[in-house]
């Protein structure tokens, strides 16, 4: 690699390296983009042409409807239960944690600590030892989905919060503002940004979850990554393709929300 | 003109404490929920495991009474089952040297303030985390396989077939992709954080960039390397998804032989078993990396991470 | 009748005494100031009397009504924060209308009385921007707006000038005081720009290290400082260590300075009870000394010691000389522009016995005179 004297960041081949790197980061994003809009069945260079047909294929499918239609609702709910979860912690936390706050904010993310596969067996093993909902029961599938997505929100408004000028609060209180008061006109609304971030990430999380939700969805629970799986092990015909760009889609979509609301810079675990 | 009695005090006391226990109660009150969610929903499955991986497999589905260490014998002394656990921390520590080595231009670019369009960068790191692993995967198996779109590329050009996936090779292309987004977002900050005028005052004294960087910049991020090398690390030898995809059996790791346990031979026991096993090899792992780098590290201030 | 009565308040944290024993009473109408250095327990005092902090011991009275636990929502205050505390997500008028909101003022009339107080404060027609497009001073001017607009009977402000540049902060002193002398609110203001305190308050009460050392007047504070640390703090001393040798009259005292090792006596002026023998500090003001040539003539009540000119540094309307004593005391010397006296040439210090003060030795002697 060559450096100049004065900086080397400016160096070239510092800047081919970078290249590199990134498009190795977006190389897998970008050939399903590709594929998904492949005339042919498999992925040759040359290629083959430009069709829609995939897609159209995705869209007659009964099976990759029904379980991305599953996946919604579920990352819907566990979002909603997740958002409540993280900001009920999240301002417990930050406001009333004291000398535990350390402790108390790494029992939150602990869910994450642990390899999503084990918390997957040591879930099946309690709900059909211990509770006995087996892999029958949607609750089963949505708290797990919770535990997994509700630390997600609870970093993103615990960050805001513990950063959030108190003046306000109490400004608001001189004003005659009690506490129910105070905490919807003022600290709910200028912490919005954590919530709705936070909301987002977990959305996601729950959405393409799979090696939790394999081990503890029955047969009438299946859902799109699943689904999605199992497609790509035993077909290469591009249809899954077309479904991963609904993936691709959101992620871009969470990334953008995410940016315009906190800027994707201030994430920190 | 205004003295205080006795009973003032008392009183006093009273609505003092009144204040103190509703803040207390407040704590408790909101915390309570979510203390309750994660015990029941995480320690107790967990510890109910723990009896569990203690239990005589007796056929699969069937549980036998009382404690055995008989599953934790044949986790940790059956040849195989050694193996693949060696196979898996192997795949971790090739992993995650690569991810440094790939991650940290990428943070150091990422951490400079003279970098232009950062919103797009990031959006390009952090994206494919988003994008959930299966799809990740689809695309590097599309990108891998032996009539995918490299070999397609190689015949085209007359260089014949590679064997890129359901190999070790493979397997290490889609955990470094998957886990490159986490050591890139731990070395943002450490890197961030060296004070450029340490960088400016070299540079009076001497030192050339290069200098520079590997004099300061470098031993001064190394916390962060090693909070990233962890993390990945623990990630990677958990991952399942990557492995079975893009290895599928040909390379066989410990959650995929947890997993196999579990769902084909339903054995509870052994399973619980292996997994703590492998919980506990990532535990011994990151202590023995905090206990080295303790030693190595004098004069530079290790962040919490 | 908005008079406040704090009496015997006392605020620990963890094991910091914050507030020690503070007592204070202020009449309707009155601006009284807190003034000390950061950390002297002003703004503690202030937050309790608003309602922020339960104090551990004491009462705070507002007239008749004991006001001690009432918390800061169920008060009649306004409150003008350091760092204002203007909502960011709502407008002017909104920021300003929150506290008739909360009030459930009906809708017509918030309008007028918003449109009043944004007049009053030379706002008017900002109304519908948000708080980061307006400067520092006009951000401070609606903070002042918010907390006027209910019309409170107690006005409490935390510094509500320390974020703005010196000139804007001279403006805002006399903006401020004027709009007060007008409503003729009761209000306390905490500050450690002495200046600031001298010009606008009615009364000062400075304090330091939780404790009130004096309450007064400007000018009684600065003439007639009780402690040490209230010397040091309003203006420049010189600042001595004496004895009293004998006591004149009832304002009038003989001091021993043995650091100066002066063959004479000083006389100095003093109030409250002294007795022979006592260890006080002597106070001098820069400005309350002349130097005079060497063989001068001493007038009748005034002090004179011999120094030598040390330094002398030329401030546009004064001069500011240095001088030292005959066993190295250095004191502080203001002159008018006329009086040129060579550096290193012997003078003549005096004082007037009227200009030399009498005041106790602090308990924990923190200041050591210079």
């Amino acid at each position: 690699m060559k450096h100049n004297t004065r900086r080397h960041k400016t160096s070239v081949g510092y800047k081919i390296v970078l290249g590199a790197i990134y498009m190795f980061i977006l190389a897998p994003q970008i050939i399903i983009v590709l594929v998904s809009v492949n005339a042919g069945q498999y992925l040759t260079f040359p290629p083959q042409g430009f069709s829609i047909k995939w897609f159209v294929e995705f869209a007659h499918s009964e099976v990759f409807l029904t379980t991305m239609r599953r996946s919604f609702i579920l990352a819907a709910c566990a979002t909603t239960v997740s958002v409540a979860l993280g900001i009920i912690s999240a301002y417990s936390v930050v406001r009333f944690g004291g000398r535990f706050r350390k402790q108390l904010r790494l029992f939150m993310l602990s869910p994450r600590l642990f390899p999503a596969v084990i918390t997957g067996v040591a879930l099946l093993i309690f709900y059909y030892r211990v509770i006995g909902w087996g892999t029958t029961s949607y609750w089963g599938l949505l708290f797990a989905h919770v535990l997994v997505s509700f630390p997600y929100v609870f970093l993103a408004v615990s960050s805001q919060l513990y950063n959030f000028d108190l003046a306000l609060e109490e400004a608001a209180r001189t004003l005659g503002a009690n506490k129910l008061r105070t905490l919807v006109k003022v600290t709910l609304p200028l912490n919005k940004a954590g919530i709705i971030s936070g909301a987002v990430f977990a959305f996601v999380v729950s959405y393409t979850e799979l090696p939790m939700t394999m081990l503890l969805a029955g047969r009438n629970l299946t859902t799109l990554p699943m689904q999605l799986y199992d497609y790509i092990r035993w077909s290469f015909d591009p249809t899954g393709a077309a479904v991963g760009i609904v993936n691709i889609f959101l992620a871009l979509v969470a990334v953008w929300i995410t940016e315009k609301l906190v800027g994707l810079e201030t994430l920190r675990w | 003109m205004l003295g205080l009695k006795k009973k003032d005090r008392l009183v006093e006391q009273i609505l003092a404490s009144r204040r103190v226990v509703f803040r207390c109660f407040c704590r408790y009150a909101l915390i309570l929920p979510v203390a309750v969610f994660i015990v029941v929903f995480l320690v107790i499955p967990y510890a109910n495991m723990v009896v569990t991986s203690l239990r005589p497999f007796l056929s699969a589905g069937r549980i036998g009474h009382g404690l055995t260490l008989a599953n934790y014998q044949k986790a940790l002394a059956d040849p195989y089952y050694l193996k693949v656990l060696g196979t898996t921390v192997l795949c971790g520590l090739i992993t995650t040297a690569t991810c440094l080595l790939l991650g940290y231009p990428i943070a150091h670019h990422l951490a400079q303030r003279e970098t232009k369009h950062k919103g797009i960068l990031y959006a390009i790191v952090l994206s494919p985390l988003l994008v959930g692993a299966v799809v990740r995967c689809y695309g590097w198996m599309l990108l891998l396989a032996d009539n995918g779109l490299i070999n397609s590329f190689l015949q085209y050009i007359g260089l014949g077939k590679a064997k890129l996936m359901y190999n070790f090779f493979g397997v290490l292309v889609g955990l470094v992709h998957i886990y490159l987004p986490f050591m890139v977002l731990s070395l943002i900050g450490p890197i961030q954080s060296v004070d450029p005028t340490w960088r400016s005052a070299a540079r009076t004294l001497g030192a050339s960039g290069k200098r520079v960087f590997w004099r300061i910049t470098f031993p001064l991020s190394i916390p962060g390397i090693i909070s990233g090398s962890v993390l990945v690390f623990l990630l990677t030898v958990s991952s399942y998804i990557g492995p079975i995809l893009l290895g599928g059996y040909s390379v066989m790791v410990t959650p995929m032989l947890i997993v196999q346990t579990i769902l084909s031979g339903v054995n509870y026991p052994l399973g619980a078993a292996l997994s703590f096993v492998l919980v506990g090899c990532i535990a011994i792992a990151v202590i023995l990396i905090f206990r080295a780098t303790d030693k190595l590290l004098k004069g530079v201030d290790i962040y919490e991470a | 009748m908005a008079t406040i009565s704090v009496t015997e308040l006392h605020k620990k944290f963890r094991d910091v005494v914050a507030v020690d024993n503070v007592s204070l009473e202020i009449s309707d109408g009155e601006l009284v100031g807190l003034l000390g250095p950061s950390g002297c327990g002003k703004t503690t005092t202030l937050r309790c009397i608003a309602g922020l902090e339960l104090p551990d011991q004491g009462r705070i009275f507002f007239g008749e009504e004991d006001v001690t636990f009432v918390p800061a929502e169920k008060k009649d205050i306004g409150m003008v924060f350091q760092n204002y505390a203007l909502f960011p997500h709502l407008t002017i008028f909104d920021n300003v209308a929150f506290g008739l909101r909360t009030r459930k003022v009906p809708r017509a009339k918030i309008k007028e009385r918003v449109d009043e107080v944004l007049a009053t404060v030379h706002l008017s027609g900002l109304g519908q921007r948000y708080p980061k497009q307006l400067s520092g001073g006009q951000q401070q001017r609606v903070a002042l707006a918010r907390s006027l607009v209910t019309r409170p009977k107690v006005l409490l402000l935390d510094e509500p000038l320390a974020n703005l540049d010196a000139k804007l902060r001279e403006q805002m002193r006399f903006f401020t005081r004027s709009i007060q002398r007008d409503l003729g609110t009761t209000t306390i203001y905490v500050t450690h720009d002495q200046a600031e305190a001298m010009v606008i308050c009615d009364r000062i009460a400075v304090m330091f290290s939780g404790s009130v050392d004096q309450v007064g007047n400007p000018r009684e504070i600065y003439t007639k400082p009780v402690t040490e640390r209230v010397a040091d703090f309003i203006g420049l001393a010189n600042l001595v260590p004496a004895r009293v040798k004998s006591l004149v009259s009832d304002c009038l005292c003989v001091l021993d300075i043995p650091e100066l090792e002066l063959a004479e006596t000083i006389t100095a002026t003093h109030e409250g009870q002294l007795s022979t023998g006592q260890a006080v500090i002597l106070m001098i003001r820069p400005e309350g000394t002349s130097l005079d040539k060497v063989d001068a003539e001493t007038e009748k009540d005034v002090n004179s010691l011999p120094v030598t000119v040390k330094t002398r540094t030329f401030l546009g309307n004064v001069l500011d000389y240095r001088v030292e004593t005959a066993n190295g005391h250095v004191l502080r010397v203001e002159e008018g522009p006329g009086k040129l006296v060579e550096v290193g040439a012997p003078a003549l210090l005096s004082f007037p016995y009227k200009n030399a003060w009498t005041l106790l030795v602090d308990m924990d002697k923190t200041i050591s005179s210079s």
